[in-house]
């Protein structure tokens, strides 16, 4: 329970939206209601591949090896950092040790880099070698392993070092040391071991042991290792209440580090990287004669500039649907008809036409994503909606069905894509999911399968209309503009983006006793105008993320 | 007798680690050298065949009831449009037709009346090599729901100094996410590796020639990977004990990789196989090379493979063109709502199915030239080519497999079987379907010396409420 006044927040929360957002939601409710408990499992969880990756990156600054791919991680619902899909296997252990070496070779190329890596620059006699390796363990150690070293793990690692110094030398010694300290489950893993007071006596929740705690909202919000100002905080016990792990919080969220995680969930939400699969390679002269295979890596980059940039300044789910603000080069600025940057290579600011385009789902990465290479497909952008936006998942259509491309009969002279697809989908046995698919998916059809936006198509004028149905939103719209709106003012929207980034935040699906905890953050989320960094305060200072279950 | 990963390494212990190193290489080969191992290789290959441009008639068949006739005598001419390319082998080869995904149309099914994905790639995907029902996976596509039978063949034929399987190929993405056939177990997808340069080197991880010797600094460090490894494993024992069930289960699992790649270091490989890296033709030829290097090493006795759909322009149709939409096309009458029949569809099927068939030969052809006994590797091998779909029509009833080697005589070869469809489909309104492929795999599964008499799925509900036995194996198969 809090200590503090409520009062205080009501300040805080006024100083912070005046300052940083510069916006006031008249809508916002007078105080932030506590978030009920609720505190689920937590699973062991291995760094995601990006959090990996991230790390070496953050730790050995100076190093960028080419490094061999490591094997696909199964997502589970969408996410690729579900604990229940991490099991090993013989590739990725071969990946880890060859990656380790790789980073320990650069860490030891010289005597100047082993002196920086161990701080020392004299190990030649004994006794100063050996203060010089217990320097480098405790201090890399610490580093690699997110806390202090045990005890029993410092000796360990001692008594190889000194093995290997024997056998070789002192900085062979660094180099097996570091190698080792890379492939272990301390680095490798997000252990939260109990200690055996905590697993005995009757079933509670105990906050999150501190250095724990600097792991889980640094790989959270960074999706990387703490910075040394967050392990300060965990060894002086400043990671244990709402208000401290709020204050870190949103340190951490003013830090570039911050927009890693913005991009990776929303790129895997949204699924923003569909458009890199071999299908996208390659559109018909039809759908855009200046479509060529770099085309779809610019779609990404461009939906990455636009989350990150909008997101990163204290952005919402309203700005992520309807901002017309884009980052464009040449190859986006000719789709979206607008004027290109005058360097060829580089990526500028501009506003997209008012009357064609608004947020992510007007944008190439998911109109083209959603599409095949010579037509649209209504009902797999209709999908990405309901999937994404209403976490509903696709019922899938019943065996044997003709999924391919609708085509006209040319005796019948020429036909929209949506007049195909509604002759398609007519029978009554398809309507039973059409009607909500369709009825999505043809708010889209002034896009091409390339993203263009097209007034006519085959010389016929493009209906975009479209019927939300089964939502709370349920209407009549025409064109993706104004179902983007809809979708912003939706609470079944931000229900389902507050449960999609629980998930990825716990990296397991929510449980029975989170249902509460969820629909308040969710309610929280709505009330403050869809605001994500308002969430993800919510989310890291929430009882699940901040406690855990111990005991019998 | 069933021995795993972990038992086995719990029974080497750690003092093995120098005896395993001065074994002879020959005493790997099973049984010390007197026979050659068996081994088998999963050639996968996305949709599945026009069924005209791959069968091939059975004169003098009855009217009912299993049929066969030799391939020996024939000439390229006689064989059908696919297999053409594959007549240079025919002895060789066993075709098997009107086998059916029984266990993926009884999870169709099921998934038809409580709901989830079912869709015919994604359940295809996930229940051709594990022959159970999908996980679900809450609307993203459903994965395999058991451990697939190459993984399974892995667990029981890896050792130290050899790895339990190797799975190449590409990522096969019908629903925007990684495909791989092959499941470590539920929801857990092998890692499959895709560029053949890695692939190599992976191999050459586990491949030391001659002796170490050592006589740079930089060897110097390379010798004490293995110390290294256990220094890593040693942390994992210590962790472990400290977390929960699930936890521990985790790190446990990566110790035994770790124990197994360190005890991999120590052993030699057989003189006569020659490393090097070949990086000429297409990956797909590539990748055929290293199965024959990895088994002609024995480095592994278990191989995946899952091509890749190719581009149009690889099999000389305009890149523009969606094989997926001529897939669907490909068959005349066929009964999909809608789908109107498109002679072009098929003529591209067809030359999709000769594209993989010669690729297939290729890998035939790299195993048959290495002599191993009294025969060549292709001898003691079986590789299974078998299609994501039945039919490219997305159905799973009518399969058509091709076997090719005889796995140390266990296979009869040189022929050309029938099996007759006479269990109704679990799905109703849907033509009748020859046998189930769990059958298949209890034969394949007994190829590789085990004595198994089911592989995933036991028994399904035919659509008129008969069951359907997924028992036993194919005895028309084996050599009697």
């Amino acid at each position: 329970m809090r200590a503090w006044a409520p009062t205080y927040i009501v300040i805080a929360a006024a100083l912070f939206s005046a300052a940083v957002a510069g916006c006031s939601d008249e809508s916002a409710p007078p105080s932030r209601p506590e978030l009920p408990g609720g505190v689920g499992p937590a699973p062991l969880r291995r760094m995601s591949d990006d959090e990996y990756l991230n790390a070496l990156r953050d730790l050995f600054p100076g190093q960028a090896p080419a490094l061999p791919p490591l094997p696909h991680e199964t997502a589970s619902a969408g996410f690729a950092n579900a604990t229940e899909a991490q099991q090993p296997s013989d590739v990725r252990i071969s990946r880890y040790e060859t990656i380790a070496n790789l980073y320990a070779k650069g860490a030891t190329a010289d005597a100047a880099a082993v002196a920086a890596l161990v701080g020392c620059t004299d190990w030649s006699m004994p006794t100063r070698a050996a203060a010089c390796t217990a320097k480098f363990i405790d201090a890399t150690g610490s580093r690699l392993f997110r806390r202090p070293l045990a005890a029993d793990e410092r000796e360990r690692f001692q008594l190889r070092f000194q093995a290997w110094r024997a056998s070789i030398d002192f900085e062979a010694a660094v180099f097996l040391t570091l190698s080792a300290m890379l492939q272990a489950p301390q680095f490798l893993y997000r252990p939260e071991p109990s200690s055996p007071d905590a697993s005995n006596g009757a079933r509670r929740t105990v906050p999150v042991e501190p250095y724990a705690m600097a792991s889980r909202l640094s790989f959270f919000l960074w999706e990387s290792v703490p910075d040394d100002a967050l392990v300060a905080a965990a060894s002086r016990g400043e990671l244990e209440t709402e208000e401290q792990v709020r204050g870190q919080a949103e340190r951490m969220l003013d830090d570039p580090r911050a927009r890693r995680v913005l991009w990776s969930f929303h790129r895997q939400w949204l699924g923003l990287d569909r458009v890199l699969g071999d299908e996208h390679l390659v559109r018909t002269p039809e759908v855009d004669v200046g479509w060529t295979a770099s085309t779809p890596v610019a779609a990404a980059i461009e939906s990455q500039l636009f989350v990150e940039n909008v997101l990163f300044a204290n952005g919402s789910l309203r700005d992520l649907l309807t901002s017309r603000r884009a980052w464009v080069n040449a190859d986006m600025a000719r789709i979206y008809g607008v004027a290109a940057p005058a360097d060829p290579a580089a990526w500028s600011e501009v506003e997209l036409p008012q009357a064609e385009r608004a947020g992510i789902l007007t944008r190439v990465a998911f109109l083209a994503g959603h599409s095949h290479r010579g037509a649209t497909s209504p009902p797999i952008r209709g999908n990405g909606v309901e999937l994404r936006f209403f976490c509903q998942p696709p019922l899938a259509p019943p065996p044997g069905v003709d999924l391919s491309q609708p085509k006209a009969d040319p005796a019948d002279g020429p036909r929209t894509n949506r007049m195909l697809f509604e002759a398609r989908t007519a029978p009554a046995s398809c309507q039973s999911c059409h009607r909500g698919l369709n009825g999505l998916g043809f708010g889209f059809e002034h896009y091409g399968a390339g993203g263009r936006y097209q007034a006519e198509e085959r010389g016929l004028a493009v209906d975009a209309h479209g019927r939300l149905y089964g939502t709370d939103i349920d209407r009549t719209f025409d064109g993706a503009l104004e179902l983007s709106a809809a979708l912003d003012e939706s609470s079944m929207v931000h229900r389902c983006a507050t449960q999609q980034w629980m998930r990825y935040a716990l990296g397991r699906g929510l449980v029975d006793e989170e249902a509460a905890l969820a629909d308040a953050v969710s309610l929280n989320f709505e009330r403050s105008g869809g605001n994500v960094r308002a969430l993800l305060l919510d989310i890291v200072t929430s009882p699940t993320f901040r406690l855990r279950r111990v005991g019998n | 007798m069933r021995v795993n990963r972990r038992q086995l390494l719990k029974a080497l212990g750690l003092g093995a680690l120098t005896t395993l190193a001065t074994r002879s290489p020959l005493a790997f080969a099973g049984g010390g050298g007197a026979t050659s191992p068996s081994r088998v290789v999963f050639f996968v290959t996305p949709h599945g065949h026009v069924p005209n441009a791959w069968t091939m008639p059975v004169p003098g068949a009855p009217a009912a009831g299993f049929a066969e006739r030799s391939l020996a005598d024939l000439a390229p001419g006689d064989f059908s449009e696919v297999l053409r390319p594959l007549h240079p082998f025919r002895k060789k080869l066993l075709a098997v037709e009107g086998l059916s995904h029984t266990s993926v149309l009884a999870d169709i099914a099921e998934v038809m009346r409580t709901g989830g994905d079912l869709n015919n790639h994604s359940v295809g995907v996930a229940g051709l090599l594990t022959g159970t029902r999908a996980q679900q996976n809450g609307g993203a596509p459903c994965t395999g729901g058991s451990r697939s039978l190459d993984q399974e063949l892995a667990l029981r034929t890896g050792a130290p100094g050899r790895f339990g399987s190797r799975a190449y190929g590409f990522e096969y993405v019908p629903n925007s996410s990684v495909a791989p056939f092959s499941f470590l177990g539920p929801g857990q997808a092998t890692p499959v590796v895709a560029d053949p340069a890695v692939a190599f080197s992976d191999l050459l991880g586990y491949y030391r020639p001659g002796s170490d010797s050592v006589q740079t600094r930089d060897q110097a460090i390379g010798a004490k990977r293995a110390s290294v490894l256990d220094g890593v494993a040693a942390e994992y024992e210590a962790l472990a004990p400290r977390l929960d069930a699930e936890g521990k289960r985790k790190l446990d699992d990566h110790r035994d990789l770790v124990r197994q790649l360190e005890a991999s270091l120590g052993v030699a490989s057989p003189s006569s196989c020659q490393a090097s890296f070949d990086g000429s033709g297409d990956k797909l030829t590539q990748f055929m090379r290293l199965i024959k290097l990895a088994f002609a090493c024995d480095l592994t006795r278990v191989a995946t493979f899952v091509a890749p759909v190719p581009q149009p322009t690889d099999i000389g149709y305009p890149a523009d063109t969606t094989m997926h939409t001529y897939a669907h096309e490909s068959i005349a009458n066929a009964t999909s709502c809608g789908a109107m029949f498109n002679p072009v569809a098929a003529r591209a099927m067809t030359d999709m199915g000769v594209w993989y068939a010669q690729h297939f030969a290729t890998l035939l052809q790299e195993l048959d030239a290495v002599p191993e006994g009294s025969g060549t590797l292709l001898d003691h091998t079986v590789v299974v080519w078998v299609t994501e779909l039945a039919t490219p029509t997305h159905l799973h009833h009518d399969a058509f497999t091709l076997l090719a080697g005889g796995c140390n005589d266990f296979l009869s070869t040189g022929r050309y079987v029938r099996y007759p469809r006479e269990n109704t489909s679990p799905i109703a309104g849907f033509a009748k379907a020859g046998p189930a492929h769990n059958r298949l795999y209890v034969s394949l599964l007994q190829a590789m010396g085990q004595t198994d008499t089911t592989f995933g799925m036991t028994s399904a509900k035919g659509a008129d409420g008969s069951t359907i036995d997924l028992t036993g194996p194919l005895t028309e198969l084996h050599t009697a």
